[in-house]
């Protein structure tokens, strides 16, 4: 009764203050800027952990993107432990949008299926995180669970396996706008696409699971150092793809244009009040209604 | 129910040392630590002594860890120079105590816990693993109850009768499902929640405690060695007393680190209580000490960014300027570090030295000229953090265990403090030796030995560091002495002059010091520990005999509030700590002596905002103090 | 059909009458209709009237609603500005799973009974919708995605500004370098993760003759408070169709458990205006607390506090302190980061904790006795004086210029 697990990551760049670097026209410096394993990448594969500390999962992580997202590769080792790494990279891919990246994916998880797995079900269970934090925006997941038919589920915050019966029970974090949040527990047979909410932390409750996961924290250290004989490379040809379904040619949509949003937060510059002058309590009065829509047009 | 044969609680240099030595011996221990990575609740000074005492044997951190201690260095600097200094405004007075230092030392150097604890955990780690052991954090035990009582134990500390009982222990915490073990050592600092939930000790009172304060300032490694006159293998400690101790009974110390400084004071809470001081005012008082700020200061970049430009432009020139600011930090830390430089001509990223002080100019000019970055001369801080330390010699549990949970290091309230010096690392990690020896014995008797607990005591009772609390060395005190005689006491008054005369006298002082260890040498602690001593004499000497120090550099010293907002928490909703004597003295003195100022009078009650607690411990004693739940509170990145 | 067409539909492609009207997915959550739905259909209201205009057409505005027991909600749908509601009523649809709603949402943009129903000129030819609307969030966001991938096209997310136009495209890949005019192009705006920059998502069918392939709907996720919706009207007309769901007998072995409410959480996001109060009401808590609450009142805006009023620390009525003296209402490090359009720091000095929380709302003012307060470099305005006197004068200025509005509205 084996579990397999797939991770889907992406290498970001680094946008914290120290770290990132824009160049004198305001663009960012991406040269200078550092890449890494993106935030809610490091989620993905912490729930991936969870599995093979838990159920003993086999873990591929696979991402799409320059030969240089090997680090992402090499980074999310570290976290879960993966016994194989996949990288999809191929000229053709660059500038993909969500669909046409989310149709490389789905190549290669089926990939994952046929060479790894060969006697048993194939991926039971793939992760990815919330979103990337450089603008894409939380679709590829869902896009690369449909194209696979696989339910998907979002914003997961806990998720416990049923072996026996494969059956995956979660809970997800639902956040609406103006609504309370909701915690929604979920069940649903394998396979499944669970993409983790920020807010994700694996939940080991015996000291023996803790125990265990020390130790393949220690056996990811060690492949970590080796990384590279975990790595397999593919492009189009061997994920067998069709160059129009990927790429710029297999995206929908086009970024046309980016301009600055005109009122531009300014920097805040107090402008002074007295608290006893009528009128410019008056004026404020007005400036808040209107801001607010209760009074003329902003 | 789980069930485990040890479980060590608290991953301090004390608990690590009971784990590593326990596996070693072949036998499965599982240590639990609450902070989120081990190390990141720990503070020290600190120099971690290795001891070649007369009186018995020791268990040193060479001993424990073995060579690779002294191979891979996760140290500092051996210390080399040893300094007291006396202060009295510009004036200092400085004395060469490097025999002191090196009175039954092997060798001290100085650590910083972050890192040292990091290390250790790595070697007990892997020897744990060997037995199915290992280390588990942001795990916070919250009680500990045996298994055929339902209820926590309210006996006194060890006096029941210990044939009786069934002895697995139930250990409960906030993260994990309850599990059973059938020993424990409790490792768990001065703070213990295990010593105040068993009741085997009373919470330490202002007087057996300390309270220690610290910052830790960067400076490029061979700009410490040509400020400090030592070598790349040397390093340098430095005490102080006088008028930088703002009249309170203790002292400061400042020790080099590899690249950086810790800089702070240990100060007697009794003293602080009766006369209340901010714990930050007592670092400052030290770091705007003319021969202090000569020793830290350092060129620093101001950023400056022009206030008329958009958010978005601000935005952005602020991060291109952190990140030059980080770059010219990262190059000075290369090329003042031959380690370092060596390194990264190694693997091609410079060719040259000359090459990396181009690229510092460069960068530094840029800075400079295309983003209006002044350069100044300041210091920088890295980080500030407190924690109490126990006195020993007034608060070391007797029997230091219960049952069969044994206590070790600070959580028994071991330490010893020899006039300047601090001694709790290398004690802690004795006992945990010593405890791990027991544990064994008692595996091997199938962990029913009732007993267990006496025999660890006397092994402790056994060590020279036990003697240490309760005695005065006369031989140490006979190094003190000489190593003070050069100074021309006759400038200094003919009472005192008298006293330390007496005192160099080999017969008078044997005789003397023979009398007060068989009176007790606690009774006489209010003498030796005083104002008088601590104070009064030191500045004394530095007007007397200080030479008088220039400096112009006037510092920029941070505010405590900016000190707090560079601290990295993981902030609880839930307070670890309760008020629960909102209006007594010692709390509203709570609201000037908490180095991180969470205590605030309203409506004339005293209320905490427990977000900003660094665990110290100060207000231990009169509140109900539990440490946070695991991974939660203050993450020292230094310590 | 083909002789009403307009230029610029000749130059659409061939497939031009394929993509008919726009859907809005219309989110019911335990019953209720979410308030950003109805910002969708002021939106989609909007740019269908300019588009119907535009292009002489005839387009309709579809809200599609799934649910158990929605029926009644679909008037109210018209009333905020479809032309059709769409529904499926069934006790499997009682909650927004994702796979069971995309596979029916898909059904229902494809189907042509339904077309039938709405236009039945368009239902020869018709494939998919031309436009479609979703909520961006934690159920949009995932549905938009999963059903533009069985729709097989192209999805910008977090939009906040929307045009509809005809424009000319150079493209390597869509064009094949050279210049063609697409029409009815949603120009999709969304501000980019830095939040300095807008970006415009075009979803564009390749014309070029090599990569030859439709991508249509054209679609995109709105973010709540974006978009203003209309002011309902009960007397707009629309038609109501029931559409009856197949499912897959193993979409509904997936199961929601149990579903419990996070009521601690104070809904910030919702709020236009946040109005902040700090240990400044030391004096008169209890009088300055109801001037906060009527300023809030009269602005409709949520209250937050500074971290120590959440220690309970004035001696106030229970209710007093169970309402606002909560963790849940503290803004900084330890609390909520928000981004109101408005946040109104009353008594606080803006400790960098503080700041931390309020720094990205659009504008802020301070009410504070102390210029030397580090809030005033946070602020836009800071207005120096005793909340105590403040307040009521700024009440007073508002309640004066709300009511004579209030009268104008009614005499219309
Ligand atoms: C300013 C200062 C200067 C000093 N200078 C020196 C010096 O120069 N030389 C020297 O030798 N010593 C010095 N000391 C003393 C020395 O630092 C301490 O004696 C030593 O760090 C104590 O180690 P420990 O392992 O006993 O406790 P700690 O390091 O305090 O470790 C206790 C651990 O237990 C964990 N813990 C606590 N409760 C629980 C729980 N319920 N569940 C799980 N985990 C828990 C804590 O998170 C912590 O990590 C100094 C101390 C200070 C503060
Ligand atoms: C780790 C940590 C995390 C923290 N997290 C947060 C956090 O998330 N959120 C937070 O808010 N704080 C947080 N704090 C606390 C923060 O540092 C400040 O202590 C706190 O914000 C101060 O609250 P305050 O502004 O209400 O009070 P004060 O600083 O006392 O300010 C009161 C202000 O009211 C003004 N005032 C007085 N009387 C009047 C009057 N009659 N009319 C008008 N103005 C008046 C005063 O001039 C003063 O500026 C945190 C602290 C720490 C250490
Ligand atoms: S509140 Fe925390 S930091 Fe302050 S004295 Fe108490 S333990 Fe120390």
């Amino acid at each position: 009764m084996s579990l397999n697990v797939a991770v889907i990551v992406k290498l970001e760049p680094d946008f914290s203050e120290g770290n990132i670097s824009y160049n004198a026209d305001g663009t960012l410096n991406r040269a200078e800027t550092k890449s890494k394993l993106g935030a809610h990448s490091s989620v993905a594969c912490l729930a991936a952990f969870y599995a093979k500390v838990n159920y003993g999962a086999n873990i591929s992580v696979a991402t799409m993107g320059p030969p240089m997202s090997e680090i992402a590769l090499s980074e999310a080792q570290s976290i879960c432990d993966a016994d194989s790494l996949h990288l999809y990279t191929d000229r053709i891919f660059a500038s993909a949008d969500t669909l046409a990246t989310a149709e490389v994916l789905k190549k290669g998880i089926q990939k994952m299926k046929e060479n790894e797995n060969e006697n048993n079900n194939g991926i039971d269970i793939i992760f990815s995180g919330h979103r990337a934090s450089d603008g894409e925006t939380g679709q590829t997941g869902p896009q690369t669970a449909w194209k696979l038919g696989y339910p998907f589920f979002g914003n997961v915050i806990d998720y416990h396996l049923n072996l026996k019966d494969r059956v995956v029970t979660l809970k997800r974090l639902v956040v609406l706008n103006g609504m309370d949040n909701i915690i929604e527990e979920i069940e649903s047979p394998l396979p499944v696409f669970i993409a983790l909410d920020p807010s994700y932390k694996p939940s080991f409750t015996t000291l023996s699971s803790r125990l265990k996961a020390t130790i393949f924290e220690k056996n990811a250290e060690k492949k970590v150092a080796n990384f590279k004989s975990y790595l397999k490379m593919f492009d189009h040809n061997s994920l067998e793809l069709d160059p129009k379904e990927v790429g710029l040619s297999g995206s929908p949509t086009i970024v046309y244009k980016v301009e600055r949003i005109p009122k531009g937060k300014m920097n805040r510059k107090a402008e002074i009040i007295d608290g006893r002058d009528r009128n410019q309590i008056k004026n404020i009065a007005e400036k808040i209604l209107i801001l607010n829509g209760q009074y003329g047009r902003s | 129910m789980e069930d485990f044969d040890v479980i060590i609680i608290g991953g301090g240099s004390a608990g690590l040392a009971a784990l590593k030595h326990i596996s070693a011996l072949g036998k499965q221990a599982i240590l639990i630590e609450s902070g989120k990575e081990i190390g990141s609740k720990n503070v020290s000074g600190g120099i971690l002594y290795s001891k070649n005492k007369e009186y018995g044997q020791v268990h040193n951190v060479e001993d424990i860890y073995g060579q690779k201690f002294l191979e891979e260095e996760p140290y500092e600097r051996r210390i080399t120079k040893y300094i007291l200094n006396a202060t009295s405004k510009d004036k200092v007075c400085s004395i060469d105590l490097t025999s002191i230092h090196d009175f039954q030392s092997n060798f001290g150097c100085s650590v910083l816990l972050n890192k040292l604890n990091t290390w250790f955990a790595k070697e007990a780690q892997e020897e744990a693993q060997k037995q199915g052991g290992g280390i588990v954090t942001g795990v916070h035990v919250k009680n500990i109850k045996w298994n055929n009582e339902n209820t926590p134990i309210e006996l006194d500390g060890g006096k029941q009768n210990s044939s009786t009982y069934d002895n697995s222990l139930i250990v409960e915490t906030d993260e994990l499902e309850e599990f059973r073990s059938r020993a424990i050592i409790a490792a768990d600092g001065v703070n213990s929640e295990i010593a105040s939930l068993l009741r085997a000790r009373e919470k330490f009172s202002p007087d057996q405690l300390y309270q220690g304060v610290k910052v830790v300032i960067k400076l490029p490694e061979e700009i410490i060695e040509k400020r400090f006159e030592i070598g790349p293998d040397e390093g340098a400690a430095h005490l102080f007393s006088g008028d930088i101790s703002l009249n309170q009974v203790g002292g400061g110390f400042l020790y080099t680190n590899r690249d950086s400084i810790s800089i702070g004071g240990v100060y007697h809470l009794s003293s602080l209580l009766e006369n209340p001081v901010e714990p930050d005012q007592l670092v400052n008082s030290l770091i705007n000490n003319p021969l202090v700020k000569d020793l830290i200061q350092d060129e620093v970049p101001i950023k400056n960014i022009e206030k008329n430009l958009s958010k978005e432009e601000q935005t952005k020139k602020s991060f291109t300027i952190s990140k030059l600011i980080r770059t010219w930090n990262e190059l000075r830390e290369i090329y003042y570090s031959p380690k370092n430089r060596e390194k990264t001509i190694a693997n091609g990223k410079f060719k040259s030295i000359e090459e990396i002080k181009d690229k510092i100019n460069t960068t530094r000019r840029r800075l400079v000229e295309e983003f209006n970055t002044k350069f100044v001369t300041n210091y920088v801080e890295l980080e500030y953090s407190a924690k109490v330390v126990p006195d020993g010699k007034r608060c070391m549990m007797n029997k230091p265990y219960y049952k069969n949970v044994l206590f070790v290091g600070d959580a028994a309230g071991r330490g010893i403090f020899l006039g300047p010096r601090i001694e709790g690392l290398n004690v802690g990690m004795d006992d945990a030796v010593r405890a791990a020896k027991t544990i064994i014995k008692y595996i091997k008797n199938n962990l029913t030995d009732p007993n267990i607990g006496e025999i660890y005591s006397q092994s402790i009772h056994e060590s020279p560091y036990t003697r240490d609390m309760k005695k005065i060395d006369k031989d140490y005190l006979k190094v003190l002495l000489k190593a003070v005689k050069k100074i021309p006491l006759e400038d200094l008054g003919a009472k005192n002059n008298f006293l330390i005369r007496c005192m160099s006298n080999d017969f008078l002082r044997n005789f003397a010091v023979s009398t007060i260890n068989k009176v007790g040498f606690y009774k006489f602690l209010s003498f030796v520990e005083s104002p008088k001593i601590y104070i009064d004499i030191p500045i004394l000497l530095a007007e007397k005999l200080g030479r008088k120090i220039n400096t112009s550099t006037k510092f920029d010293i941070p505010e405590l509030s900016e000190r707090i907002s560079k601290l990295k928490y993981y902030e609880d909703n839930n307070s670890h700590i309760i008020v629960t004597k909102p209006q007594i003295e010692f709390m509203k003195k709570m609201t000037v002596l908490c180095p991180t100022k969470c205590y605030s009078i309203e409506d004339q009650n005293v209320v905490i905002q427990h977000e900003g607690c660094i665990e110290c411990g100060t207000c231990s004693k009169e509140t109900s103090w539990k440490h946070p739940r695991g991974e939660k509170g203050i993450f020292f990145k230094y310590g | 059909m083909i002789e009403n067409k307009k230029l610029s539909d000749l130059e659409d492609g061939n497939n031009s009458n394929s993509y008919h009207h726009m859907l809005v997915i219309i989110e019911v959550v335990d019953g209720v209709v979410l308030p950003v739905n109805y910002e969708m259909l002021g939106e989609a209201r909007r740019l269908m009237d300019f588009f119907n205009k535009q292009y002489n057409s005839n387009e309709k505005v579809i809200a599609v609603v799934l649910g158990q027991n929605i029926k009644d909600l679909c008037n109210e749908l018209i009333n905020y500005g479809a032309d059709v509601v769409v529904y499926a009523d069934d006790p499997n649809l009682r909650y927004m799973v994702n796979q069971t709603s995309t596979k029916v949402i898909s059904s229902i943009a494809m189907d042509k009974d339904i077309i039938s129903k709405i236009s039945p000129d368009f239902v020869n030819h018709y494939k998919k919708p031309r436009y479609m609307f979703f909520a961006a969030d934690s159920i949009g966001r995932h549905l938009s995605a999963t059903v533009l991938a069985e729709l097989d096209s192209g999805l910008a997310s977090d939009v906040n500004k929307l045009e509809i136009s005809d424009l000319e495209i150079k493209h390597q890949h869509k064009t094949k370098g050279n210049a063609l005019k697409y029409g009815k192009v949603l120009e999709m705006y969304r501000p980019d993760f830095s939040g300095f920059l807008w970006t415009t998502i075009l979803c564009l069918d390749n014309k070029n003759p090599e990569i030859r392939r439709d991508f249509h709907p054209q679609a995109c996720s709105i973010i709540p408070g974006a978009f203003a919706p209309l002011e309902p009207d009960p007397k707009r007309k629309g038609q109501l169709i029931e559409f009856t769901p197949k499912f897959d007998k193993k979409d509904l072995k997936i199961k929601v458990l149990n579903r419990s409410i996070d009521k601690d959480k104070i809904d910030f996001d919702s709020f236009k205006i946040v109005i902040s109060f700090g240990k400044g009401i030391k004096e008169f808590p209890e009088d300055n607390i109801k001037l906060i609450e009527t300023l809030s009142k009269l602005t409709g805006a949520e209250i937050g506090i500074s971290l120590p009023l959440s220690k309970k620390i004035f001696k106030l009525d229970e209710k007093i302190n169970s309402k606002y003296m909560i963790p849940g209402r503290v803004i900084g490090t330890s609390g909520r980061k928000i981004t109101p359009k408005i946040y109104i720091a009353i008594g606080i000095s803006g400790a960098i904790q503080h700041i931390e929380g309020m720094k990205e709302a659009e504008f802020v003012i301070a009410i504070n006795t102390d210029e030397n307060a580090p809030i005033i470099n946070e602020c836009d305005i800071f207005i120096k004086g005793k909340m105590e006197d403040v307040l009521p004068v700024l009440i007073e200025e508002i309640k004066r210029i709300i009511s004579p509005l209030e009268v104008q509205a009614k005499r219309k």
